[in-house]
């Protein structure tokens, strides 16, 4: 007899999703996926639009990052047209989107990561969340969270002409220029946000790293994954979210590929499965090699720490010391067999990496604001639409993000394709989740602990399931115990 | 006041709350601030800052109730998603605006109003028939409460 156990909805965690876990007879884990709703119809929705309505559009399709897509479709719509973007334009879309990563990477490590670590990953549900962080560590924090939240959703709304689904992109630069009151004010904001950042990790390490019991968990066997790292790097390989070349190292740290966004169709491949709607993208020259990790296999991860695992260095001075601290805890500073650092495969120390990105974000706004011409009102032009082929990337929070375009010569779109920040990370959230469950799951017994500890497992990687759905009425984690086949409820268990 | 319509412009029948606050805006209604919104848990704190008494318009997926039905629920009926779950809850982010002293609505001043959806996940800027049938009563609805209490509860 094969159990089956549905954890359904996840809890905290953008969407709907759900976590399917099979028993076989002996109640053991025998395997474990992850599930997101579909959403459909997105290409031909799109298709016979002007390219320029994309950053309007793509920015809509979810709550949690609209700036990532705003940015991506600006940047196709771009490369479709074949325009370079002015100087001045370019620094005010990275100072945007800088802000809006501190403030997602914030709320997640906050609201939803850090709960576990803060409240604890065995207290109740109706703890772990950001009421619990206040408790423990007290009412300043919260103040500092809203606050931080406010201040660059402030300069998003002030730049982007509105606060979440902002609206300033055009093709080869940006709707307003920054005025000098303007970045006076923001230049005050960026430094509050490094204060934050390092407060961040101040409490990070006050609370995990000196808590023998966590940082157990950060270095057990049941958070380890070795799979390849991906992320986007500078000239000097460096982390840059908003432009540059896609590198990918393999789990000893050796460079596999570093390509342009217009060549990511030669490098990553995506395979489907016929019990999934979901797409599970992996490295094409490697090949899919089944639900596996490890040097042969073609799963790779895109994160807060994967973006460090194939960084040489960081941009800013502050973020750069905390990288360093990074892999000095984890042993892995200058030891791979080309000098590099080992990547870092403790999957829980994806919260980490996170506040130093965090820490980067901020200093690099403080950058962008103390350019000389970050004030230059020249940030428009005139664009021509014409056939062209546009790929934009960027990386959002949650993973590369790539938009791509086809125009017919009066800018219409005739195709669409988009993968998006979190299908990067199916393969390897599914792999931690079946690990997860592996380890904690025997004999078909279950507890509430237990589940928070497999939720970890795909939490780190912050995925965004997309907003599509909303419900009244209690929406409480449910647990479902069904026999494999007949489907039958052998039990159900309903947290609140 | 406030009323703030959410969902996703794009997605059919996610877009209701959205639609509601537009039509709302042609009833010319003194004193109330008109809001859509594709967001929850802080972000709609952040909105709410100010307001004494609050509407939310929004898509609601119920097997149990027909497409187009409208539904009037108070805050602590609300689930996780209907106020976006990137986050926090609403309860939660409203728990934590009064701990800062935030000017918010009490809990008894904020009503939710759903229209149930056929169809939340086709890209899509059209509602389904019974969904789109449902708009003017669900304008009535938002317009009943918010002229019921007006003399108990000063309008901001």
């Amino acid at each position: 007899m094969s159990q089956r156990i549905t954890i359904d909805p996840i809890t905290r965690l953008e969407g709907h999703g759900k976590i399917e876990i099979f028993l076989n007879d002996a109640g053991e884990v025998s395997s474990a996926y992850f599930q997101v709703p579909e959403l459909r119809g997105f290409e031909s929705f799109c298709v016979g639009r002007h390219a320029e309505e994309m950053p309007n559009i793509t920015n809509r399709i979810c709550g949690v990052c609209p700036e990532a897509h705003h940015m991506a479709a600006i940047k196709a719509v771009d490369a479709a047209y074949g325009v370079e973007c002015l100087p001045a334009a370019r620094r005010i879309r990275e100072l945007i989107y800088m802000a809006f990563y501190v403030t997602d990477h914030t709320t997640h490590f906050y609201c939803l990561g850090g709960p576990d670590f803060i409240v604890g990953p065995e207290a109740p549900a109706s703890e772990r969340n950001i009421l619990g962080v206040i408790r423990k560590v007290g009412l300043d924090i919260g103040q500092q969270v809203i606050n931080t939240r406010k201040r660059n959703h402030e300069l998003i709304k002030q730049l982007g002409g509105r606060g979440v689904h902002l609206c300033g992109a055009v093709p080869g630069g940006w709707a307003v220029a920054v005025s000098k009151e303007q970045q006076a004010e923001f230049r005050h904001w960026a430094t509050e946000n490094v204060e934050f950042a390092r407060f961040s990790l101040k409490a990070f390490e006050d609370i995990v790293l000196k808590n023998p019991e966590y940082l157990e968990l950060v270095l057990s066997d049941l958070y380890y994954h070795e799979t390849h790292s991906m992320g986007t790097v500078d000239p000097f390989k460096a982390p840059n979210f908003y432009d540059g070349q896609i590198r990918v190292v393999d789990t000893l740290g050796n460079e596999i590929a570093l390509y342009n966004a217009n060549d990511y169709l030669d490098h990553v491949a995506e395979r489907v499965e016929p019990w999934s709607y979901l797409k599970f993208p992996y490295l094409k020259k490697i090949g899919w090699k089944g639900f596996v990790d490890g040097q042969e296999s073609g799963i790779y991860h895109a994160t807060p720490l994967s973006r460090l695992n194939v960084s040489d260095r960081m941009a800013t001075p502050g973020a750069q010391a905390e990288f360093e601290r990074l892999y000095e805890t984890f042993g892995a500073r200058g030891k791979a067999a080309n000098g590099r650092n080992l990547p870092i495969h403790h999957r829980l120390a994806t919260h980490w990496a996170r506040l130093i990105e965090l820490l980067y974000a901020a200093e690099h706004m403080c950058e962008l604001l103390d350019h000389p011409e970050i004030c230059d009102p020249n940030v428009r032009r005139v664009v021509q639409a014409r056939a062209g082929v546009g790929i934009g990337s960027v990386e959002a929070p949650r993973g590369t993000l790539t938009h791509h375009y086809e125009t017919d010569e009066r800018g219409i779109l005739t195709r669409v394709n988009m993968i998006v920040g979190t299908t990067n990370n199916n393969a390897p959230m599914s792999l931690s989740i079946m690990k997860a469950a592996k380890g904690l799951i025997h004999g078909g017994k279950v507890s509430d602990g237990i589940l928070n500890k497999v939720e970890m497992a795909f939490r780190l990687y912050d995925p965004c399931c997309s907003c599509a759905t909303h419900a009244l009425g209690k929406a409480p984690l449910e647990l479902l115990l069904r026999r494999e086949g007949s489907g039958a409820l052998l039990d159900r268990v309903v947290r609140d | 006041m406030i009323v703030i319509g959410l969902g996703s412009p794009f997605l059919s029948d996610d877009s209701v709350g959205p639609r509601v606050v537009r039509e709302l805006v042609g009833r010319e209604l003194a004193g109330v601030r008109l809001v859509e919104s594709h967001a929850g848990g802080l972000l709609l704190l952040e909105e709410l800052a100010g307001s004494q008494r609050a509407v939310i318009v929004d898509a609601l997926l119920d097997e149990r109730k027909k497409p187009g039905e409208v539904v009037m629920a108070n805050i602590d009926t609300a689930s996780h998603n209907a106020a976006c779950s990137h986050d926090c809850s609403l309860p939660e982010a409203l728990a934590i605006g009064r701990a800062m002293g935030i000017s918010l609505p009490a809990d008894e001043n904020i009503r939710l109003v759903g229209i149930v959806a056929k169809d939340v996940s086709t890209f899509s800027e059209s509602l389904t028939p019974n969904v789109a049938a449902a708009i003017d009563k669900a304008c009535d609805i938002v317009c009943a409460y918010l002229s019921s209490n007006s003399a108990s509860a000063e309008a901001v």
